[in-house]
Formats: C-alpha cells, sequence, structure tokens
C-alpha cells in the first residue's frame, strides 16, 4: 500500500486525462514544435501552441508570454537573473524556497546586486510592513512566494503586488504551492508568475513556466536555437521563443496543457475545500496528542500543508516510520533554509502535503498512527 | 515592427505575405485574422528559417489588424518572397 501525502514535492497520481495526453503527445506529436514546415512538425507546433493557450487562459496571460521551463526552479532562475541584469536592489520573503535564495544569494555573492529579507508573520499587515519598509529607490524588483512550501502559509502577494505597482518595481511570484489550488491571475499584480507544473497543475515532472504580462523584459539567461533568424547569432528578443533556446518538452507540455484543462473543469474552489478538508481532518486528528506541534497560527491562512514535528523524535524518524507503513510524507528541511530558519525548526519538520486524489480516511488513519509513534 | 503598407494599389493587394518573428507569433496572427473572416496560412519560409503567414484576401485588413492587436510582422508586398 502506498498512500501519497507529499504531494507539494509532486502530484501524484496524476488525472488520467494528463496520462491520456502524455500517450497522445508520443503517438501524434512526434515534431519538433516552432521547427520546419513539414506536416509532423506542424502538428506539433500547432499542440504546444494550443497549450500556451490553455495556460495563458487559465492565469489571465497572452499565448506568447507563456514560457515554457524545466520546472519552477528554471522559471525563478530564468526571471530573476534576467530582471536583475545590470544589477540593483532585491527583496526577497523569509519564506522563500532555495529555488529563489540561491539565485539570489548567488548573485548577492558575486556583487552584482543587493538583497534584502522581508521577514514573514502570520497577520499580513506585519509582513506587508516589512516589505515596505525595505523599500529603497534603487529597488527593482521583489520576489516572493504565494504560499509556503513548508508551513503552506499564504503571504499576502496581492497587496505586495500593489507596493511594487506604485513605485515600478517588478514583482515575480513563486506560484509552486499555489498555482491549481488558489485562484492566481497576473490581474493580482503579478509581473511574473512562475511555477511547477508537475504538482498542482498536475502535469508530469520536468515541466514548470514563466508566465509575464510583458511589462518587464527578461534577458535570456540561455543562448540557441530557436527555429527563426537562424542566420544571425544574436539571440531574438520576444518571448517565448527568446526564453526557450532549444527544443521544448513537447511530451511534458501537452501533459501541462491536460493539466490545466483538469484545473479549468474542477475549479480551484473546489480543490482547496477537498485538500483543505483533508488537512483540517488530519489536524483534528492529532490535536489531542500534546507532543505534538503543528506549525499553524489562527491569524494566517494556508494552502493544504501541514507541518508538524513529534517531540522526541527527529522528522527523519518520524517520515521513516511511517514510511515503513505506506505513507509518504516529506522529513527534513524541503529545500527551505530560510523558512526553517524563521520557524526556528532546527531539526527540520514533516510536511503533510494531499492532493485532490487523496482520501479524508487515510488521513485519519494517518493521524492514528503518528499517535502511537 | 511593422512595415507601412506598400502605395501599389489594385488586385495584388488582396494578397501579401507577412513575414512573422516566430510560429507563436504566426499562430496567434492566423487565429485572429480568421476570427474576424480573413482567412490565411502559416508556411515555412521559402529561404533560411522561420514562419510566414500567406494572406489571401485582404491585406490591407490584415495588416491593420495585426497593427491593432500589436501583433509584430513585417509585410512582404504582394505576395513577393521573402
Amino acid at each position: 500500500m502506498i498512500v501519497n501525502f507529499d504531494n507539494a514535492a509532486t502530484t501524484y497520481p496524476k488525472p488520467d486525462c494528463v496520462k491520456a495526453a502524455v500517450y497522445e503527445a508520443m503517438e501524434r506529436y512526434g515534431g519538433n514544435a516552432g521547427r520546419g514546415g513539414h506536416a509532423l512538425a506542424a502538428a506539433t507546433s500547432e499542440a504546444v501552441y494550443s497549450a500556451r493557450e490553455e495556460i495563458a487562459s487559465l492565469f489571465g496571460a497572452e499565448p506568447e508570454n507563456v514560457v515554457f521551463a524545466m520546472n519552477c526552479t528554471h522559471a525563478l532562475n530564468m526571471a530573476i537573473q534576467g530582471i536583475m541584469t545590470g544589477g540593483g536592489h532585491l527583496i526577497i520573503s523569509a519564506m522563500e524556497h532555495n529555488s529563489s535564495a540561491r539565485p539570489v544569494a548567488k548573485l548577492a555573492a558575486d556583487g552584482r546586486i543587493t538583497l534584502s529579507v522581508a521577514e514573514v508573520y502570520p497577520e499580513d499587515e506585519k509582513t506587508l510592513a516589512s516589505f515596505r519598509s525595505l523599500i529603497r529607490p534603487d529597488t527593482k524588483a521583489i520576489v516572493c512566494t504565494l504560499a509556503s512550501n513548508v508551513t503552506g502559509q499564504i503571504l499576502p502577494f496581492r497587496a505586495i503586488a500593489q507596493l511594487c505597482r506604485e513605485r515600478s518595481i517588478c514583482f515575480i511570484a513563486d506560484g509552486a504551492q499555489a498555482c491549481g489550488i488558489i485562484d492566481v491571475k497576473l490581474s493580482d499584480g503579478i509581473n511574473i508568475l512562475c511555477t511547477a507544473g508537475h504538482k498542482g497543475l498536475y502535469g508530469i515532472t520536468g515541466t514548470g513556466l514563466l508566465v509575464t504580462d510583458g511589462s518587464f523584459p527578461i534577458a535570456p539567461i540561455m543562448q540557441g536555437g530557436t527555429g527563426t533568424d537562424s542566420m544571425s547569432l544574436r539571440q531574438p528578443t520576444l518571448p517565448p521563443e527568446s526564453l526557450e533556446s532549444g527544443t521544448v518538452g513537447v511530451i511534458g507540455i501537452m501533459s501541462l496543457k491536460a493539466g490545466a484543462e483538469f484545473i479549468r473543469r474542477t475549479g480551484t474552489a473546489s480543490i482547496f475545500r477537498h485538500e483543505d478538508a483533508i488537512c483540517r481532518r488530519f489536524m483534528h486528528g492529532l490535536s489531542a496528542d500534546s507532543r505534538i506541534t503543528v506549525y499553524r497560527s489562527p491569524a494566517a491562512r494556508y494552502v493544504p500543508i501541514v507541518a508538524f514535528n513529534v517531540e522526541g523524535m527527529t522528522s527523519g524518524e518520524v517520515a521513516a516510520r511511517l514510511a515503513e507503513e505506506g505513507y509518504c510524507l516529506r522529513a527534513g528541511y524541503h529545500c527551505s533554509a530560510l523558512a526553517h530558519t524563521m520557524l526556528g525548526t532546527e531539526n527540520g519538520a514533516v510536511r503533510f502535503s494531499p492532493s485532490y486524489f487523496s482520501r479524508e480516511e487515510d488521513a485519519v488513519r494517518l493521524a492514528e498512527l503518528i499517535k502511537k509513534l | 515592427m511593422s512595415a507601412a503598407l506598400p502605395t501599389v494599389r489594385g488586385d495584388n493587394m488582396n494578397k501579401c505575405i507577412l513575414e512573422m518573428p516566430s510560429y507563436t507569433y504566426a499562430q496567434k496572427a492566423e487565429k485572429l485574422l480568421r476570427s474576424k473572416g480573413i482567412p490565411s496560412d502559416i508556411k515555412r519560409r521559402s529561404t533560411g528559417c522561420g514562419y510566414v503567414l500567406h494572406v489571401h484576401t485582404d491585406c490591407r485588413a490584415a495588416a491593420h489588424m495585426l497593427d491593432r492587436y500589436g501583433i509584430p510582422y513585417v509585410l512582404r508586398e504582394n505576395g513577393g518572397s521573402p
């Protein structure tokens, strides 16, 4: 028996429509998108464009502003390095995943940018004040996760976006734990949305997205073949191709299209409601045990993630014991040095993260099992 | 990126080739024009890499529409080879 409660890492299982899309892509879209004019290339190119349209519709973007990436880390690197070329001041939150924190730390260590880290509080007003206090005349961008991958806390991203808009600062959002679970649109004030394709959007692994409103030009971090203007040694300047050098991953892209269609049909409100109910049942199951600490505050809002620890055991020991019973949960630091430092979880934590396909009865059984550890 | 329309008038202006910056923009332009009743076809450029849009009926209207929607293109007069 395998029960996956590690969906914040990557969702499993995938919807049937995603599996079918992968098979169809293997069967029908064997050309190289945006290259060549023969029937196979044309069919593949049309299919990839249709995926751009579907994803653009999901986030309120234009199709040409949907850039396919390998994963969210890739998209964030493109956005951060592409915007901060030429230097400037950048602010991140204290909840950022290493996918943001490491690229900005590297730029800062190399002396190419200056960096500030905004504290995050359960209360949105205090978090917002923290960001506001750090803005300087040379602040070029704010990078902020929409929801923490450790605790699931939703950050006040619409208010932060408003801060950015008032000061012509580029707002780069990490939507890895939010997209597909809460409604996210560029009209929320996000200039560049980076997200994984294989988490809440239910695509296969190896997929990610950068979706931009086009208001801040993004310098490519990689150059190469784009299928156009091939006799020029200069990289094209227009997205998406300017940011998609090399052959795109057609099978993954078609899985992502199917995942986006699944989200649209099901609705983020329905998905959130289902997963949130499972989290609440899980936390209710744990609540009677004083040895268990759950990292949630009544003052904050959360996506369906529950981080916890069991007194007297390391997070790794807890996850290993649960794995023996077939439960998949993630222990340790979740690639989030800043978040765990802020939480004071020096031994990490155990993370419970359901998906739309998870069942309440499994969460209840898991809680019972944890109490017996 | 868009070019001024040629001053030549007549039947030839019903057809033209629009050079597009990428397949993505070619697809976007073709769909937009089709929705406005202006048929066109995406073709591979006859020389080099890239994509063009063959407009069959009303070049002026097609160019106007792409300008209006901010879709970049370069006009090749009267179907001349790009």
